[in-house]
């Protein structure tokens, strides 16, 4: 006999199953679906559990104005999705649905991720959609999809939603519009009203100075002198192999000094002085939080922090690892390790890794700094996959499954050996490196790097055959680029942005042209942006300003400090910035215009001219036909009559590789319903030979 | 005034990138001259020729030696 009617919101429609078929007493839900939108019905005892699910944010935060040419606004509120967005697909319907759902419920439980984000969505669904539940729903508290824990969070339900951790998610979505809003539409609207073209230009409180990290390296490296410096080495023969051996100052500066080393050279004996032997620990690694298993994804497999992140939570939705959005380093005893273990022991790959942990009386993880209230480390919950997984699923769950063991492995043990070598009166050091004991190692298999150099067995006073001294001539190299990983540690270490919206930035930027490539080079659209930016305002991009801002909205989550407090001393600080904008409106509608007619061309530069060498080839349209074709830029000064046909159909774009043929710049070429396709205009490329 | 190299406004002869970039340019020849007493335009070429030369100071030694600056010598 049913008694009651239990609406439990969940985020995504997975998730949504998972929770009915746990809280099933037959583990076999109903599903059900109302206008398109699937809900889950389970039964449990007296309860009639639906099981609906929301479609991740159904509510955002919108100026009450909706004029969008006009700043600064300070009054939002949150409204519907579809209400404000274009392509926001079926918000509208899975609103009505959860409305309707919601009038036949006695009882309502929010099991959306507990974190700022599923706390947001929950309480805005709760007090918007269900016509103000927030005060009255339960909670359910997991960080795994796992039957047994969604059972038991079920039966121990919060008595209320997270309130302090849902003003916070709903102080930064108020501070990111406002701040997002505002600077987006000043510099939209400045550019368009002088240019009178649109084009979508963006900046935000943390895109800002994000993108200032960029501009600051791409400085670096655009105004780097390399300095020369040389190093010197010699190949000695030990036994039947050959050995390099380092020069004991690892950087020449002086090209005389160098020389001397290589020409001075008389003997071709070498004498051994001394043996420096050194055993140390290495610990093994801490659990993973999110940034951790982004960067090492991205290390191992070049799998971008977002792509990472979203496996990541694919393979949460299928209950085979815990919460990802995590910051925590801390693995608790109550997750039950030695269970985990046990599941994952069925799988022969790790069968004979778990068995060894397992036979360890005592497992203790080796826990890093970094904690997390809400959720543990990610760890694999032992649940073995249903389906076959992706090529990139399986590498990061591996990746999960074997830090998981690692961190429960002994240090591994190291040697280290540095043999001094007195050759015609310099001195050389021949290293060696060695792993005494694997421990932790051999769980992290094959993710470890570490090269052994293995010496063969000296004594101190050992002659030694010196075949040759070289001399290597070097110089200094920049600082590397940043990558989406090592950005993202940077974002981390600033403090700015949330570990569940940095990869979402790093990908902005990508979008807006601001950037380039994976190695990251900021393109000039997005030095002009910073340009403008530091210029007119330098708070957006200082990382203090923002930094502050994060800090404060912690410290609400924390119970210690008013969203309207925050608010408003966000908007204190925005509005003089914005009137400033606005006063200089033409100015920066200039800069930003000049800025994106550069971007523009630079857009449709294909490469130096093969002919000229000075000019470049660029996609040009004929007055006189309306042709397209490819001229070089020194035409307009009458130094270089070179062009090309171009294809008339389609749209062409710079493909910034070479031809393999020929080394001419290419073209790539694409036609609705073919695959693009890589054009090289040179009429004589060799790869064309024999083809009419 | 415009920069003599990108055209943007400038305060003197270089706009406030390339300025830098002259900047180290001129600084990083004393360390070069110590290690391989090399003349300034042979220093340019070589500059130049480096790959891990960034590319504003690769422009200022272009314009330098278009100049024929040998100032420094």
């Amino acid at each position: 006999m049913v008694h009651r009617t239990v609406l439990v919101l969940c985020e995504k429609p997975d998730a949504a199953v998972r929770v009915a078929k746990a809280l099933d007493e037959r583990e076999k839900p109903s599903e059900r679906k109302m206008n398109g939108v699937p809900y889950y019905e389970a039964k449990r005892r007296d309860e009639r559990i639906l099981a609906v699910p929301a479609r991740g944010h159904l509510y955002v935060v919108a100026p009450k104005l909706k004029d969008r040419s006009i700043y600064p606004v300070f009054d939002f509120h949150w409204l519907p999705k579809h209400e404000v967005e274009r392509d926001a697909g079926q918000t509208k319907t899975w609103i009505d649905v959860i409305s309707r759902l919601c009038k036949d419920a006695t009882d309502f439980v929010l099991a959306t991720d507990y974190d700022i984000e599923g706390a947001t969505l929950g309480y805005t669904i709760l007090k918007y959609a269900c016509g103000g539940k927030e005060n009255e729903a339960k909670r359910m508290k997991f960080s795994t999809l796992t039957t047994g824990e969604l059972r038991e969070s079920y039966e121990r339900l919060l008595p209320q939603i997270e309130f302090p951790i849902a003003e916070a998610g709903t102080c930064r979505h108020f501070i990111d519009a406002i701040y997002g809003i505002n600077l987006s539409r000043a510099m939209t609207v400045a550019a368009k009203r002088w240019s009178r073209k649109y084009a979508t230009l963006s900046t935000g409180r943390v895109q800002g100075p994000t993108l200032e990290f960029l501009v600051n390296r791409e400085k670096g490296i655009n105004s780097f002198v390399p300095t020369p410096f040389w190093t010197v080495k010699s190949k000695v023969r030990i036994g039947d192999n050959i050995f390099e051996a380092e020069y004991e100052k690892e950087m020449i500066e002086r090209f005389d000094e160098a020389n001397a080393i290589v020409s001075e050279r008389k003997g071709r004996i070498g004498k051994v002085t001394t043996i420096e032997v050194k055993e140390f620990q290495q610990a093994p690694p801490t659990p993973f939080d999110l940034g951790a298993l982004q960067t090492e994804s991205y290390s191992l497999f070049k799998c971008t922090p977002r792509r990472t992140s979203d496996i990541a939570e694919r393979l949460y939705l299928e209950a085979l690892i815990s919460y990802p959005r995590t910051a925590s380093q801390k693995l608790p005893n109550s997750i039950n390790y030695r269970s985990i273990l046990e599941s994952l022991s069925r799988i022969s790959a790790y069968k004979k890794l778990a068995l060894m942990l397992l036979s360890q009386q005592n497992l203790k993880p080796n826990e890093g700094k970094k904690q997390d209230p809400a959720h543990p480390a990610i760890y694999p919950t032992g649940n073995l996959p249903e389906r076959t997984l992706t090529d990139g699923e399986r590498k990061i769950w591996d990746l999960i499954v074997k830090r998981f063991m690692a961190v429960f492995g002994e240090a591994a043990i190291k040697q280290s050996i540095k043999v001094s070598l007195e050759a015609d009166g310099y001195r050389f050091y021949l290293r060696g490196r060695r792993i005494l004991k694997e421990g932790w190692m051999h769980f992290y298999s094959p993710y470890t790097r570490a090269e052994e150099v293995l010496l063969p067995h000296l004594n101190e006073g050992d002659e030694i055959e010196v075949l040759e001294i070289i001399r290597e001539d070097r110089f200094t190299s920049p600082l590397p680029r940043y990558n989406p990983a090592s950005l993202l540690k940077k974002m981390e270490q600033d403090e700015i942005g949330t570990k569940a919206t940095r990869a979402d930035i790093i990908e902005t930027l990508y979008k807006r042209g601001y950037i380039a490539e994976e190695r990251i080079v900021v393109t000039d659209l997005g030095f002009d942006v910073v340009d403008v930016l530091g210029k007119y305002c330098p708070e957006i991009i200082s990382v203090s300003f923002t930094r502050d801002l994060e800090r404060r909205m912690e410290e609400i989550q924390n119970g210690n400090e008013k969203m309207e407090n925050v608010i408003d001393r966000a908007v204190n600080q925005l509005r003089p910035i914005l009137e400033e904008l606005k006063r200089r409106e033409e100015e920066i509608g200039q800069a930003l215009s000049e800025a994106m007619k550069k971007a523009r061309m630079q857009e449709r530069i294909v490469g130096s001219c093969p002919v000229c060498e000075s000019g470049k080839l660029m996609i040009l349209c004929s007055r006189r036909t309306g042709k397209r074709f490819l001229g070089c830029t020194n035409f307009f000064n009458g130094v270089c009559k070179t062009s090309f046909p171009l294809p008339q159909n389609g749209t062409l774009k710079p493909s910034h590789r070479n031809c393999r043929g020929c080394g001419w710049s290419t073209i790539q070429v694409k036609i609705k319903g073919k695959r693009p396709w890589i054009l090289c205009f040179n009429p004589k490329c060799p790869l064309k030979e024999g083809k009419t | 005034m415009k920069c003599e190299i990108c055209g943007k406004e400038a305060s003197s002869q270089f706009c406030d990138l390339h300025r830098t970039a002259y900047e180290n340019l001129v600084e990083k020849f004393e360390v070069w001259k110590k290690a391989l007493k090399i003349t300034w335009t042979g220093y340019l070429d070589e500059i130049l020729r480096n790959p891990d030369t960034g590319i504003w100071v690769k422009e200022v030694a272009r314009q330098l030696l278009s100049q024929g600056l040998s100032s420094r010598e």
